[in-house]
């Protein structure tokens, strides 16, 4: 119990912290303020209660697909908040202050969205609990181990993105950042499949042998760049087109504002 | 500026001819392939689907515990709360085994879908 506890927690919590210290790492390289953080982290909170909650209507809306609908609309939504992010924050870098507030929203929007995600599944996780003391220390301990070892990657991670120089640190945060946008809408288009709403592929190949999903290094590749060891043709055109997409913005704004 | 009624009712026309053929995908025969949960174990724990089809897998939850359905392998994950059930829709997968688990019940609810 101990064990399966540290690891549901750790898995969500790393995610959300790993995103958690880009986004950190960024606003202090601009020298943002970071109040937008205690409010997305109170925001996602909430959200993850009420997620947790009426998991079961949301799981009936929608002929039974609720939940891939949600999650899906969620996961895309991250991207596009993600996307907006780092639009505003290369306008900021190239040309001084501006739109501060409307970055720090996005910012907090798309951090509240991810804290949603993964504090609902650790809330229903631990909802059992209500059905008897059973589970009992075990799992309480495992889970404040799990989210106490996803802080601290996440802790350890902010550390060593800010001790690079810079322009490399900059870099290093936008370009990971972009790879996200990309694995949030793969994630989507594969909720989508899920729920039998988008057409379902063959997987264009398998490289699980070479880095497993449920691996420590498959973990991390699928939080900060999308990873995704079985991808079909949809599913890569998605990332691609993803990724294109703020490519694409971020020259713009460059051409803009330089 | 007031748009033209007839016009609205042909692009409004055209979404749902844009729709049609997925709602007819959504809704072809297809294998269904049931398991349920029972006392954080599946029953059954093989399920054996024909390869390269897309497959719909029901999952009954008969424990009063919600679990989370999880495949790595398959790309899945749903959550299933107590005494309910919950559809999802799995491959087309080539010929293989792949493990899917409860994550919240990971020592004891094991199982794979055996494409063939």
């Amino acid at each position: 119990m101990l064990l399966t506890s540290v690891i549901i927690v750790l898995r969500e919590v790393l995610e959300a912290a790993l995103l958690l210290s880009i986004l950190l790492a960024m606003s202090r390289l601009l020298q943002l303020r970071i109040h937008w953080f205690y409010v997305s982290l109170v925001a996602g909170a909430i959200g993850s209660a009420v997620y947790g909650v009426q998991v079961t209507a949301v799981s009936r809306a929608f002929g039974g697909m609720g939940q891939e609908l949600l999650n899906a609309a969620m996961q895309f939504a991250i991207g596009l908040f993600f996307a907006a992010t780092l639009s505003l924050l290369a306008m900021n870098y190239y040309s001084g202050p501006r739109l501060r507030a409307l970055l720090l929203g996005c910012m907090a929007a798309a951090m509240a969205l991810v804290v949603l995600r993964a504090g609902a599944e650790i809330y229903i996780y631990l909802s059992v609990f209500r059905y008897g003391p059973e589970p009992g220390f075990g799992m309480l301990a495992g889970s404040l181990l799990g989210a106490g070892i996803g802080f601290s990657v996440g802790a350890l991670f902010y550390y060593l993105l800010l001790s690079l120089p810079r322009p490399w640190a900059l870099l290093t945060t936008c370009v990971l950042l972009t790879l996200v946008v990309g694995g949030m809408c793969l994630q989507a288009a594969q909720l989508l499949t899920q729920a039998g709403w988008l057409p379902a592929q063959l997987p264009l190949w398998d490289s699980s042998a070479l880095v497993a999903e449920d691996s420590v290094a498959g973990q991390m590749l699928y939080t900060l760049v999308g990873y995704e060891a079985t991808p079909t043709a949809l599913e890569a055109a998605v990332y691609i087109a993803g990724i294109a997409a703020v490519g694409l913005l971020l020259l713009f704004v460059r051409s803009r504002y330089k | 500026m007031i748009k033209d009624p007839l016009r609205r009712t042909t692009r409004l026309l055209r979404v749902f001819a844009l729709a049609l053929p997925l709602q007819s995908m959504a809704g072809e025969a297809q294998p269904v392939v049931e398991t349920e949960i029972r006392d954080h174990l599946f029953f059954p724990s093989e399920l054996v689907v024909p390869a390269n089809t897309r497959v719909k897998l029901v999952i009954f939850n008969r424990d009063p515990t919600p679990e989370e359905f999880e495949s790595y392998a398959l790309s899945r994950e749903k959550i299933i709360m107590g005494g309910q059930a919950v559809v999802i829709f799995i491959g087309p997968l080539a010929p293989g085994e792949y493990s899917f688990f409860g994550e919240f019940n990971p020592k004891t609810a094991q199982g794979k879908v055996i494409a063939k």
